[in-house]
C-alpha cells in the first residue's frame, strides 16, 4: 500500500486560500473607517438605523434621538427632571391673549447654511411642519387636525394663534425643530439644515452616520469634535460593544445584555399595562375587569422578570409628568377575591368562559414573552380562559388603534405608552377618552372630567388631574395598570454623562463630555 | 451555447414572475401600512391622505399594474421607511450579502474538498472524525448560538476580533464568515466524503493506481473530478440560500445586506423595497443557476453535448 500523502499541505493550501479570499472579499462592502472615533471622537451605538432626519419627524424615536437638540433645536425645550420648558432658540414667550402666544427669539443665531434664523424661519418651521400636506409625524403627534395661524411680527418677534385657547401651546412647540428657509416645502428632506451644536458630516446608509461640530454654534462649544453613531439590531453586541471598547454609549440594553458594571439604568417615562377591550362581553362586566386586575401580581413581576428595575403602577403616567398623582393606588394581589368576582359574574349570567385573547408584541420590552405568559397563568386563576397571541408591531397596531378590526372577540392588549410631552393631557386624550384613538371603553362623566382638567393652568391642572387616576380604577377600570418600566444603557468610564427620562427619545450631545 | 442561455432565460421566466407577483399579493395580504407610518393620534383624515399618497387606496390589481408598469421602466418605487428609491436601497446592501456569500462558500468548498477526500481516503482518521463533527455540529447548532458565543469568546474574552461592524477591517470579516462557514462546511464535506468512497472503489481509480499514479495524483485527478458533480449540485443550493440573506448573521454583526434589508422591510411594510429585494435575489438565483449548470458541463462531457446540443 502507498502512504497517504502528507496532511500538512491540504490544510497549509487551505489556510492560504482562506487568507486570500478574506482580504480579496475586503474590497467593496468595507470601507476606510475605523469605529475608533480618534481623538475628540464620541462612538455611539443605537438599535436602529434612524431612518430619515427630517426635522419635522422628531417625534419617531429612532429619528429624534440623534436629530433633537444635536442637530436641530426648537424654541423652548422641556427639562426632563423638573418638567418645567427651558430658553433655547426662544428667549421669552408669554400668552399675550387667550388664543395667542408670543415668543421672544434669541439673536445673533444662524443655520449652519449661513441663513440666520429669525421669526421669519421660525414662521416658515412651524407652517411647514404644521399647517402643510407633507403628512409630519410631529403635526399628527402634538397638533391633530389643528392648524395654527403663525405670524413674524419683526424679526425676533414671533406670535401663534390658535383657534381655541391652548395653556400648553409652548410644550406643543418643544417637538418643533427649526429649520432652514432654504429647505423643501413640497417633500421631506432625509438631512436637515439645522442651528444645533453638530451637523451631520457623513452618512454611510446601512452602516454609520458621522456628526461634527458645528463651528459657529450660538451657546459653548460641545465636550466632542465629532460624533460617530453606528447600529445594532442585537442587544448583547451593543453591550458587547462597550465593554469591548468599541463603542462609549450603547441604548435599549436589556438586564441580560451583560453590559455589566457598564449598564446605567434610569428612569424612561414607561408604563406597562393590559388595556381591556370593555365594550365585548365577558369584559363589559366590571367585575371581570376588577378581577383582571386583582390577579396581576405586580410586586412578583418587577421584582424577578424586571429585576426591581420598575416599580408597580397604578396609573398610566410616571413621577415627573403634570397630572401624576403621587398617592399611587396600586391594585393589591388577591386570586380568591377575583376567583369571587368572576364567579358572582358568571351567576348573572356573563359568559365568562368565553375565550379571551391576550395579545402582546414581539419585542416590545425585556421578556414580553414570559411576562405575559406569567399574567395567562394568573388569569387562569382567577377562573378565565386565556389565548396568548403574539404579534408584529404592525398587526398588533390594528388591534391597539382605532378603527378597532371588528368581530374580533373579547382580547386584552398589552401596551406600553411613554408620555414624551409631559403633560397628562397628552396621556388622557388617547389612552381615556371614550372615543380616544387608543381607548375602547369610558364613561360621559369621566369624559367631562378630563375636557374640564386639560382647560385648567398650573396647580389646579395638576390638581384635577390627580383625581382622574383614582376615578379611573373605581368608575372605568379599563386597564389593568402594570409598572413604571426603566430602561438600561451602557456608558464607557471615559465618557460622562446621566441619562435622564427623556434620553430614549432625544439623547443630547452637549450634555456628553470626555472624564478628565 | 446561445441556444442553451436562450432556452433558460425563457424557462426562467415564468418561476421569476411567479415569485414577483406572490410577494407582491403576499405582502399586501398583512395589513396596510398607516399605522406603522402615523402617529397614533393621526386623524381620520391624515389616516386617508397618507393611503391615498402612497397609492394604497387603489384596488390590488390596479397597484399590480402599476408595479409592473414600474420595473418595465426600472422604477421600483420609493421606500415608505427612509423616502429613498427602493432600487438604490437593494443594490447597496446586495454587495454586502455576495461578499459573505462568496467568501463562505470558496472556504467551505475547499475545505470540504480537502477534509472530505482525506477523510473518504482514510476511513477513521482524523479527518475522517473531522468531518463526522463538523457535519453533526452543523446540523444540530443554531447559527445565532455560534455568533452570540463567537463574539464573547473572541471580541469580549479574547479581544482578538471586533465584536461586529464592517468598518473594522478584515478582522471583521472572521466572525461572520466562521459562523456562516460552518452549515455548508459540514454538509459539503459529507457529501464530497460519500461521493469519493465510491469514486475511489471504481475501477478506473483501480486502473490509475496499477498504472503507477501517485495517491495524491490518484485523488485529486482521477477521483475527485468525478466525484465532484454532486458536490457541485448540494454547493449550488448552499450558495442560493446565501444570497438570499444571511438574515441573522447580518443581524448580529450589524452587517448591511439584503437578508437584513427585506426583514426590515416585512416589518415595516414597505412593500417596495422587499419587491426590488427580492426581484434582485431572484435574477442573482437565475443566473447562479446557469453558472452551476455551465459548471456541469465543464465536469462531465454527457452534459457539455446537451448543452451544446
Amino acid at each position: 500500500m502507498l502512504s497517504p500523502p502528507s496532511p500538512r499541505k491540504p490544510l497549509l493550501i487551505a489556510a492560504v486560500l482562506g487568507a486570500a479570499l478574506i482580504v480579496s472579499g475586503c474590497t467593496v462592502a468595507n470601507s476606510e473607517y475605523v469605529t475608533g472615533g480618534g481623538a475628540g471622537g464620541l462612538r455611539i451605538v443605537l438599535p436602529e438605523e434612524p431612518p430619515t432626519l427630517e426635522a419635522c419627524q422628531s417625534s419617531l424615536t429612532s429619528t429624534g434621538v440623534v436629530l433633537r437638540s444635536n442637530i436641530t433645536e426648537p424654541l423652548v425645550e422641556r427639562d426632563a427632571d423638573t418638567g418645567e420648558l427651558a430658553p433655547k432658540l426662544a428667549t421669552a414667550w408669554e400668552q399675550t391673549s387667550d388664543d395667542t402666544w408670543t415668543f421672544t427669539l434669541r439673536k445673533g443665531v444662524t443655520f449652519t447654511d449661513g441663513t440666520p434664523f429669525d421669526a421669519d424661519a421660525a414662521a416658515f418651521t412651524i407652517d411647514r411642519a404644521v399647517n402643510s400636506d407633507l403628512g409630519c409625524e410631529v403635526e399628527g403627534y402634538v397638533f391633530g387636525d389643528t392648524d395654527l395661524d403663525v405670524k413674524a411680527v419683526d424679526a425676533t418677534t414671533l406670535t401663534v394663534t390658535t383657534p381655541e385657547p391652548d395653556p400648553i401651546l409652548p410644550l406643543r412647540l418643544s417637538f418643533v425643530e427649526m429649520v432652514s428657509t432654504k429647505t423643501s416645502t413640497t417633500e421631506k428632506v432625509r438631512v436637515p439644515i439645522g442651528t444645533g451644536p453638530y451637523e451631520v458630516a457623513d452618512w454611510q446608509s446601512g452602516q454609520r452616520l458621522s456628526l461634527e461640530a458645528n463651528p459657529n454654534y450660538w451657546g459653548g462649544r460641545p465636550g466632542y469634535q465629532s460624533v460617530n453613531y453606528v447600529w445594532r439590531a442585537e442587544g448583547s453586541v451593543r453591550a458587547a460593544m462597550v465593554t469591548n471598547g468599541e463603542a462609549d454609549i450603547a441604548t435599549s440594553l436589556a438586564p441580560e445584555d451583560g453590559a455589566g458594571e457598564l449598564a446605567v439604568a434610569y428612569r424612561n417615562n414607561e408604563t406597562t399595562a393590559l388595556r381591556i377591550q370593555a365594550d365585548q362581553p365577558p369584559l363589559d362586566d366590571i367585575r371581570v375587569r376588577q378581577a383582571i386586575n386583582y390577579v396581576v401580581d405586580r410586586n412578583t413581576l418587577v421584582k424577578t422578570l424586571f429585576e426591581n428595575l420598575a416599580t408597580p403602577a397604578g396609573e398610566l403616567i410616571p413621577e415627573g409628568i403634570v397630572g401624576y398623582n403621587p398617592d399611587e393606588k396600586v391594585w393589591p394581589y388577591d386570586p380568591a377575591k377575583a376567583r369571587e368576582l368572576v364567579a358572582q359574574a358568571k351567576a348573572d349570567g356573563v359568559p365568562v368562559d368565553t375565550q379571551i385573547r391576550l395579545i402582546a408584541r414581539t419585542g416590545q420590552f425585556p421578556r414580553i414573552a414570559e411576562t405575559i405568559e406569567v399574567i395567562q397563568s394568573e388569569l387562569a386563576k382567577a377562573g378565565l380562559n386565556v389565548k396568548i397571541q403574539m404579534m408584529d408591531t404592525n398587526t398588533q397596531l390594528t388591534y391597539q388603534i382605532r378603527p378597532f378590526p371588528e368581530d374580533t372577540g373579547p382580547y386584552l392588549l398589552m401596551i406600553m405608552h411613554g408620555n414624551q410631552a409631559g403633560d397628562a393631557a397628552f396621556t388622557l386624550d388617547q389612552y381615556m377618552l371614550r372615543e380616544g384613538y387608543q381607548s375602547s371603553w369610558g364613561t360621559e362623566e369621566f369624559d367631562a372630567s378630563i375636557r374640564d382638567a386639560e382647560e385648567l393652568k398650573g396647580d389646579e391642572r395638576q390638581a384635577a388631574f390627580e383625581k382622574l387616576w383614582p376615578y379611573e380604577q373605581e368608575k372605568v377600570v379599563q386597564y389593568a395598570y402594570i409598572a413604571h418600566m426603566s430602561a438600561i444603557l451602557a456608558r464607557s468610564a471615559s465618557v460622562s454623562y446621566q441619562p435622564d427620562s427623556a434620553t430614549g427619545d432625544e439623547m443630547r450631545l452637549a450634555e456628553m463630555s470626555p472624564v478628565s | 451555447m446561445t441556444g442553451f442561455l436562450r432556452r433558460r432565460a425563457i424557462t426562467s421566466l415564468l418561476p421569476l414572475v411567479a415569485v414577483l407577483l406572490g410577494v407582491f399579493f403576499l405582502a399586501r395580504l398583512t395589513g396596510d401600512p398607516a399605522n406603522l407610518y402615523l402617529p397614533v393620534s393621526a386623524t381620520p383624515e391624515q389616516r386617508q391622505q397618507f393611503i391615498e399618497q402612497n397609492g394604497l387606496d387603489d384596488s390590488v390589481w390596479a397597484q399590480m399594474g402599476d408595479y409592473l408598469w414600474g420595473i418595465l421602466h426600472l422604477d421600483f418605487g420609493e421606500s415608505l421607511r427612509t423616502g429613498e428609491s427602493a432600487a438604490t436601497m437593494a443594490l447597496r446592501a446586495f454587495p454586502a450579502t455576495l461578499q459573505l456569500a462568496f467568501s463562505t462558500m470558496l472556504i467551505a468548498v475547499v475545505g470540504a474538498v480537502i477534509i472530505g477526500s482525506w477523510a473518504a481516503y482514510r476511513p477513521n482518521s482524523i479527518a475522517d472524525r473531522i468531518s463526522s463533527f463538523l457535519s453533526m455540529t452543523a446540523a444540530s447548532v443554531p447559527d445565532f448560538w455560534f455568533a452570540i458565543i463567537g463574539v464573547w469568546i473572541f471580541a469580549v474574552g479574547l479581544g482578538w476580533l471586533p465584536t461586529s461592524g464592517v468598518t473594522g477591517g478584515m478582522a471583521s470579516w472572521v466572525l461572520p464568515v466562521a459562523t456562516l462557514v460552518i452549515r455548508p462546511l459540514g454538509v459539503l464535506t459529507q457529501v464530497v466524503r460519500g461521493a469519493m468512497v465510491s469514486a475511489l472503489s471504481a475501477p478506473y481509480v483501480r486502473l490509475a493506481r496499477s498504472k503507477g499514479a501517485g495517491d495524491l495524483r490518484v485523488v485529486t485527478h482521477h477521483a475527485l473530478r468525478n466525484a465532484a458533480a454532486p458536490a457541485l449540485t448540494v454547493a449550488g443550493d448552499l450558495m442560493v440560500g446565501l444570497v438570499n440573506g444571511a438574515v441573522v448573521v447580518e443581524t448580529i454583526f450589524g452587517w448591511p445586506g439584503i437578508g437584513k434589508l427585506m426583514i426590515d422591510s416585512i416589518l415595516g411594510r414597505d412593500f417596495a423595497v422587499l419587491q426590488a429585494c427580492v426581484l434582485l435575489t431572484a435574477v442573482s438565483i437565475f443566473v447562479l443557476n446557469i453558472l452551476i449548470d455551465i459548471g456541469y458541463a465543464l465536469l462531465d462531457a454527457r452534459v457539455r453535448e446537451k448543452v451544446s446540443a
